[in-house]
């Protein structure tokens, strides 16, 4: 369970010595940094064919054949696909899941950190597992894997083998959502893209039926409308679902299969709702090859050359800020207004619960910095990872390394 | 130096002056049955009017007939100069027929029309080069193609690849897990060389994102295993990412199923902004280069790719230019080297090309013609994906292609684009042209120092 509130916000600097555990180990791989920037953690390779994860300095008590995907969870935890004698599994803090499989992937972690997942593959037939529990049906193929905040998993799966090349095959549809494990019984020529509502009651993904024609299928019903495209649909409550359509070359948002924003845009995509639900907002492009944001069918009044990459909301919904790419250069721009930092990358940016506070590390020049709220916080690193704002916004965390030494850094705003 | 008698032999020269017999395409078959007058009719209408704009209008207006293209054109030369294959009669037995009969045409029509545009032309846009006007007759081709995929009748191999891009983003069933398992193998595999060497996975701020199309994880993976061994030497910062949007390719532009391209680009761009990297570096496959900017960004209101697209050529000619890589013993057979379509003609590489060859290699003798006016290998646009059925037909169009490789003289032919590399392969064992065909890549990893780049060394 992550809580920002028993983090420490009060020691100015710890810091933990990384530069050693190169002449450790053989080499070390990139690292990651714990939520609450306690811990830091990296595969390391001890000899050959021998992995372990080393944590703070100790390593994990078994050793693997192979190990990947380490990623942080929760308020200080680590997971990571390990594999022994040719078989996989996921480590959890250093402790294994009783199942092993032929391959594992595409790690699925819970906003809290309650629920980790994974799609696996035994004996070629595929499957998702959460928290050590896996589907019991197994599929010929499987895409697209997701899980709600409260554990319910669902894939896009293939329900028949079908023979190399065999185009009619195809036509009749193989594709099916399985949910938990459980397949639906409509069969797609494509399903892409799924959707829970937050309860995860309900599902909802785009489709395609034939060649041309797409649509959304909500629970077990298949909107009327065909479209010629269609992208990710997003559940307003459990009831009201919307999506993003093409319609006559140009994009629109449909609401349970009927217009709803007025506007058709050139591109409309990556849908966001406002945690209280109030707002909508999406990447749009309009006109033809500039790039915005769109809040309830009103677009910003900037746009940009080349791309809008992702929008964040703060929990409140007051401030929204968008990462884009204008003339060669990547930047923020928050509630309309950009930060022109013009840099080499701009990572994800964090947002304070009341929106007031933006914080974000960028890379120029091959180092990266902290900015916070247009203003450069901290430079010269070689490594930084996301910062993280304390609940009350007034302080900034660094997880940042800096001549071999990690330092976790709290800093007023 | 050996030298190898590379000129055609008798016996295959016999077997190209035989006309192949027409391949069936059950695909096509079964699609043509199920159509009925009307939706044809609709269906070409809808394209020509509302997919279409002043450049069609402008290209179908102007043609006079000339001819001047016709000897642009592999299939127009290596089929004796019989006016049915000239560019200009492509388009005739097309598009101008459709348009004249407001899309009332026939099944035969359209069974004609399959071929024409997708087996007799390679959207190589060489003739575009000799037209006086400009006229891209691959357009054309392209838009007969778009109407075949909505009257579902296109080829059954390639339309398997798209229908491959559809479920799983990559052109060839690559399973997700099949993907980054062979990028493990492969990474085991070249610590053989370098004992620390990583090919690491989905690194968000890495400088570079290396990706590649799936022939070379379902039959290539020792390119992917040489790749990791430059960048490491190179001491580059790149990733590779583990969910689909690794696979570069886009056979769905090749079909005309832009929506399927469009979702191929779209996935294909957003992994490099999820990865949160500089620039794209992509291996030897001109149809992937191209597609980059081709329709599938247009479809998804992209004037232009949103990261820079580097192709291996480029990225060698860095990577040696910048010392990042020496040579260690240059190559020392006679090589030559074939400038694929969309690497030279679309996207002016050629020079680097040279540059590259004649930093690895000590004896290069180029084909004649060369550069831009490269002669195309009749497979990489779209044409080898229509499958083993059409085998034959493709060897008979490529005469053309093996007399210009046979004059060489060379031993090794460079190809740095999959798809000419397997349609010359084909070539080379078809005409018996006893050279051997390698990637520009091969070359570099046999001959490059194994030791890793220190800057200021
Ligand atoms: S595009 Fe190439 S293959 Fe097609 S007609 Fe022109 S020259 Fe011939
Ligand atoms: S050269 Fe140009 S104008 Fe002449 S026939 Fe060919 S396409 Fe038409
Ligand atoms: S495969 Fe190569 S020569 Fe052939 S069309 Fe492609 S780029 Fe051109």
């Amino acid at each position: 369970m992550e809580e920002k509130t028993s983090w420490d916000w009060h020691t100015d600097l710890k810091e933990i010595p990384v530069k050693e555990w190169e002449n450790r180990f053989n080499w070390v791989q990139a690292p990651q940094v714990s939520k609450d920037g306690e811990r830091i953690a990296a595969i390391v390779n001890l000899d050959e064919m021998v992995f372990n994860v080393c944590v703070n300095g100790d390593v994990w008590d078994d050793k693997y054949e192979k190990a990947w995907c380490l990623a942080p969870f929760a308020d200080n935890g680590f997971a990571a696909f390990v594999a022994k004698d040719e078989e996989w599994t996921m480590n959890v803090n250093g402790v294994q899941w009783s199942n092993w499989f032929d391959f594992i992937w595409d790690m699925k972690i819970s906003p809290n950190g309650d629920f980790l997942g994974a799609a696996f593959q035994t004996d070629s037939e595929y499957g998702v597992i959460v928290n050590d529990v896996p589907w019991e049906d197994r599929y010929e193929n499987l895409t697209g894997a997701v899980m709600a905040p409260n554990g319910t998993s669902a894939a896009v799966v293939q329900m028949e083998s079908m023979a190399a090349a065999d185009v009619d095959a195809f036509k009749k549809g193989i594709f099916s959502v399985a949910r938990n494990g459980e397949a639906q019984a409509a069969r797609f020529l494509n399903a892409w893209n799924i959707s829970f509502d937050a309860g995860a009651q309900n599902i909802a993904c785009t489709v395609r039926l034939d060649r041309e024609a797409y649509s959304i299928v909500q629970n077990d019903t298949i909107w009327d409308n065909r479209f010629e495209s269609a992208w990710k649909p997003q559940f307003l409550d459990e009831k009201t679902l919307v999506a993003p359509v093409r319609i006559n070359g140009k994009w629109k948002l449909y609401k349970n299969n009927a217009p709803f924003w007025a506007n058709a845009y050139d591109q409309l995509w990556h849908l966001s709702v406002s945690p209280a639900g109030e707002d909508i907002a999406a990447i749009v492009s309009t006109p033809y090859g500039r790039w915005t944001v769109a809040v309830n069918d009103r677009v910003w009044q900037h746009s940009w050359d080349t791309m809008v990459s992702d929008i964040h909301f703060s929990q409140d919904g007051a401030c929204l800020a968008a990462v884009y790419k204008h003339k060669g250069a990547w930047d923020l721009a928050v509630n309309q207004t950009p930060w022109q930092m013009r840099a080499d990358k701009v990572f994800v940016p964090s947002i304070s619960p009341d929106g007031s506070v933006v914080a974000v590390v960028v890379e120029k020049n091959s180092t990266r910095q902290l900015v916070v709220n247009n203003r450069v916080m901290a430079s010269g690193f070689s490594f930084m990872a996301d910062p993280v704002i304390s609940p009350d916004g007034s302080q900034v965390m660094i997880k940042a390394i800096e001549n071999g030494v990690y330092k976790r850094q709290i800093i007023s705003v | 130096m050996q030298t190898q008698d590379n000129t055609m032999t008798e016996q295959s020269r016999e077997t190209n002056d035989m006309k192949s017999e027409k391949a069936t395409d059950p695909a096509i078959e079964s699609g043509l049955k199920r159509l009925t007058p009307e939706r044809i009719q609709k269906t070409i209408n809808q394209v020509l009017e509302k997919e279409t704009g002043p450049r069609f209008k402008a290209y179908v207006e102007t043609c006079m007939r000339c001819g001047m293209c016709a000897d642009a054109c592999s299939f127009f030369l290596s089929n004796d100069r019989d006016p049915y294959f000239m560019p200009a009669a492509k388009v005739k037995n097309t598009i101008w027929e459709m348009l004249a009969k407001k899309g009332n045409v026939s099944k035969d029509f359209l069974r004609q029309a399959v071929r024409i545009s997708h087996l007799e032309c390679n959207v190589c846009k060489r003739c575009a080069m000799y037209c006086p006007f400009g006229i891209d007759i691959a357009y054309m081709m392209l838009l007969v193609r778009r109407i075949c995929h909505k009257l579902e009748i296109t080829p059954q191999y390639i339309q398997d690849t798209v229908n491959s891009h559809s479920v799983t983003l990559n052109q060839m069933w690559v399973k997700d897990d099949e993907w980054i398992d062979t990028l493990q193998w492969q990474e085991e595999d070249a610590r053989d060389e370098f004992e620390n060497l990583e090919i690491p996975l989905d690194k968000v701020g890495a400088d570079i994102m290396y990706s590649v199309i799936a022939p070379e994880p379902k039959f290539q993976a020792g390119l992917i295993y040489q790749a990791a061994t430059m960048m490491h030497a190179a001491g580059i910062d790149w990733t590779m990412p583990s969910t689909p949007g690794w696979d570069n390719s886009n056979m769905a532009m090749y079909t005309g199923d832009n929506e399927i391209s469009g979702r191929i680009a779209r996935a294909f761009f957003e992994t490099a902004a999820k990865l949160r990297v500089k620039r794209i570096v992509m291996g030897e496959c001109g149809h992937a280069f191209r597609s980059v900017y081709d329709i599938g960004n247009r479809w998804n209101s992209w004037v232009m790719p949103p990261f820079e697209v580097v192709h291996a050529l480029a990225f060698y000619h860095e990577l040696l230019t910048e010392g990042r890589i020496t040579i260690k013993e240059k190559y020392k057979k006679k090589v030559t080297l074939h400038d694929p379509c969309n690497v030279s003609r679309g996207r002016g590489l050629h020079d680097k090309a040279r540059q590259v060859v004649n930093m690895v290699c000590e004896d290069f003798v180029d084909m004649v013609p060369n550069r831009e006016h490269n002669y195309c290998c009749g497979a990489g646009g779209g044409v080898i994906n229509c499958g083993p059925p059409y085998k034959n037909e493709r060897m008979v169009n490529n005469r053309n292609k093996a007399e210009q490789l046979a004059a060489t003289g060379a031993e090794v032919l460079i190809a740095p684009c999959h798809n000419c590399h397997s349609g010359l392969e084909d070539i080379i064992h078809h005409y018996d042209l006893k050279m051997e065909i390698k990637f520009l890549g091969d070359l570099i990893y046999e001959t490059m120092e194994k030791k890793i780049y220190t800057p200021g060394k």
